[in-house]
C-alpha cells in the first residue's frame, strides 16, 4: 500500500526575501522593487515518487542538492509550489536530534519535554522513560544538568528520545533528515542502526536522508539520487551509490574547478 | 494543547532556575511597584477613589498579564526558529504556551491579591466571578499575541515598537488614577474595559455595566478569531521565512 505519493511536486524560494528585517527596509523594498527582478531558486522540481508500508527509501546528494527540501515538503513544513502531494496518515520530520534540548534543565526533565515537542503525551513519554535511559546508557545522570554533560552524552540522549519518541508515535509516515549521522562512538551508532529494522518491522513508510553512504546501502530497498533539485537516478541501493560515487570521482576536478 | 503545557512548564522552571528566592521575584515586582504608586499618588490621583490600595494593585495585575504576555508571544516563532525547521509540530503550542505560562504567574499574583482584599476587611467571595472576566482576557490576548508572533516574523521591529505601544497604553490606561477622567482615546482602549469591569465586581460588588461587558466579549471574540485567522494563513510559510 502507498502511503506517500507524489507527482511533479516542486518547490521554489525567493531569494529576494530578506529575512528579519524591520519596517523601514520592507517599505524601501516595495518601492524599489520594479527594478529589481524577483530571483527564484527551485528547490526540488518535478519530484515523483511513492513510498509504501514497510518500505524505506534512502535519499543522497550533495549539500544542497534538495534532500531536507524535499523531505519537508512531504512534512507539510515547506508548502508546495506545484504538483501532487498525496500522503496517508500522520507524519513526523526530524531533522538532526538535538534541537530543543534546555542546557539548564536535567536529564528527566528534557526527556519529558522532547517527548513533548515530537508529539508523545506525558503518559507515552513516562512508558518509554526506561528504555530511554537504558538505551543511552546515562542512568547515572538523570538528575544532572545537561550543561554538565560532554557532548557525546548530549548526542546519546538526544538519540535515544528522539529514537524512543519515533518508535511509540503513532504516524504512519516518518520522514528522518540527517538522524543517524553523528550518533557518537561506534558500538552506540551501532545499537542506533538496529532501530532502524524496529521501525520497519511496524509496516511504516520511512524516508531517510543521510550522506552516511553504508547506512543507506545496508538499511534502504531503495535510493534516490537528488542533484540540483531533481532526481539523477533512482532504483537498487548498490547501483545508485555506486553512480553517485563514480560520477563525483569523475568530475572532482571539474567540480573544483567551477566552483 | 499538551505540547503548550509541557513547553510552559519548561519555560516555568527556567525561569525560576539559579534565583535564590525564584517565583518571588515576580511577586516582588507588583508590590515594589504598588507600594511606589501608592506613596506618589494616594493623595492626589488616588484621593478620590475608593480602597485605592486594591484598585491600584487590581489594575497593575491585569495590565502586567497582558503587556508581559503579548511582548513575549511576539517573539515566540522567530526565537523558536530552529525547532521550527527541524520538526513539524503545531506551531500554535509556541505561542500557547506562553499564555499558559504567564496565567500562571497570574494566578499567584491574584492570592496575593485576595491576601490583600481579606486583609483590608472586603468580601472574598466577589472574586469567584473573576474567572468570568479572566476567560475573555485571556482569549484577547491569545488572539493578539498570535497576531504579533505572526507580524513579528515580517517586521522584526515589531518587538520594539509593541514593547514602546506598551508603555505608552501604561499611563493610557486607568490604573493609578480614576476610570472617570477623561483620557484621549479612552473608549478605543480595550484594556481598560477589562481592568474597570474587574475592579467593579472584585472590589466594588457590582454588576459591571451591561456596554461594558458587550465590548468584552465581543472584543476578546474579534480578537481570537483575527488571531486565528493570520496565524493559519501564514503558518505553512514560517519555515522558510525565519
Amino acid at each position: 500500500m502507498e502511503k506517500i505519493k507524489l507527482e511533479n511536486v516542486s518547490k521554489k524560494f525567493k531569494l529576494s526575501f530578506q529575512a528579519r528585517e524591520g519596517f523601514l527596509y520592507r517599505v524601501l523594498e516595495m518601492l524599489g522593487k520594479k527594478d529589481k527582478q524577483r530571483e527564484v531558486f527551485w528547490g526540488i522540481k518535478n519530484i515523483s515518487l511513492s513510498v509504501g508500508s514497510g518500505e524505506i527509501v534512502g535519499v543522497i546528494g550533495r549539500n544542497g542538492s534538495g534532500k531536507s527540501t524535499l523531505l519537508r515538503v512531504i512534512a507539510g513544513v515547506y508548502q508546495k509550489n506545484g504538483g501532487e502531494i498525496t500522503t496517508l496518515g500522520e507524519s513526523i520530520y526530524i531533522n538532526g536530534v538535538s534541537h530543543g534540548l534546555r542546557s539548564k534543565l536535567t536529564m528527566r526533565e528534557n526527556i519529558f519535554l522532547i517527548g513533548a515537542v515530537l508529539g508523545l503525551s506525558q503518559k507515552n513519554t513516562a512508558k518509554i522513560f526506561d528504555q530511554v535511559v537504558e538505551f543511552s546508557d546515562l542512568k547515572d545522570y538523570l538528575d544532572v544538568k545537561l550543561v554538565k554533560f560532554s557532548s557525546g552524552m548530549i548526542i546519546r540522549l538526544a538519540y535515544s528520545i528522539t529514537i524512543h519518541s519515533i518508535l511509540n508515535r503513532e504516524a504512519e509516515i516518518i520522514l528522518l533528515d540527517e538522524v543517524f549521522s553523528t550518533s557518537g562512538d561506534i558500538f552506540f551508532q551501532e545499537k542506533s542502526l538496529g532501530k532502524i529494522a524496529e521501525l520497519q518491522s511496524k509496516q511504516k513508510a520511512i524516508i531517510i536522508a543521510s550522506h552516511d553512504l553504508n547506512l543507506i546501502e545496508n538499511y534502504c530497498q531503495r535510493v534516490i539520487w537528488l542533484e540540483g533539485g531533481k532526481i539523477i537516478k533512482q532504483g537498487e541501493p548498490h547501483e545508485v551509490i555506486k553512480s553517485y560515487q563514480k560520477f563525483y570521482q569523475e568530475n572532482e576536478n571539474k567540480l573544483i574547478v567551477g566552483s | 494543547m499538551r505540547l503548550s503545557f509541557s513547553l510552559a512548564k519548561t519555560d516555568f522552571k527556567l525561569k525560576n532556575e539559579g534565583s535564590f528566592l525564584g517565583m518571588f521575584w515576580y511577586l516582588l515586582e507588583p508590590i515594589l511597584l504598588l507600594t511606589l504608586l501608592y506613596a506618589v499618588f494616594s493623595r492626589s490621583l488616588g484621593g478620590q477613589i475608593e480602597a485605592y490600595p486594591l484598585y491600584l494593585l487590581l489594575g497593575l495585575i491585569i495590565f502586567n498579564f497582558f503587556s508581559h504576555t503579548t511582548t513575549e508571544a511576539a517573539g515566540a516563532i522567530l526565537n523558536n526558529a530552529e525547532l521550527i525547521k527541524s520538526s513539524n509540530f503545531p506551531r500554535e503550542a509556541l505561542v500557547i504556551s506562553i499564555i499558559i505560562k504567564r496565567l500562571y504567574s497570574h494566578l499567584f499574583e491574584m492570592i496575593i491579591f485576595t491576601g490583600f482584599l481579606i486583609f483590608l476587611g472586603f468580601n472574598p467571595f466577589w472574586l469567584l466571578l473573576y474567572p468570568a472576566i479572566l476567560f475573555f482576557l485571556v482569549l484577547f490576548v491569545l488572539g493578539l499575541s498570535l497576531l504579533l508572533s505572526v507580524i513579528n516574523i515580517y517586521f522584526i521591529d515589531m518587538a520594539n515598537i509593541w514593547g514602546f505601544a506598551c508603555q505608552l497604553l501604561w499611563f493610557a490606561t486607568p490604573i493609578f488614577y480614576s476610570d472617570q477622567l477623561p483620557v484621549p482615546f479612552k473608549s478605543l482602549n480595550p484594556l481598560s474595559y477589562f481592568i474597570s469591569a474587574s475592579r467593579k465586581i472584585v472590589i466594588y460588588h457590582q454588576i459591571a455595566d451591561l456596554k461594558n461587558l458587550a465590548v468584552i466579549v465581543l472584543g476578546s471574540l474579534i480578537s481570537v478569531l483575527i488571531g486565528f485567522f493570520f496565524f493559519n494563513f501564514f503558518k505553512k510559510d514560517f519555515a522558510e521565512n525565519i
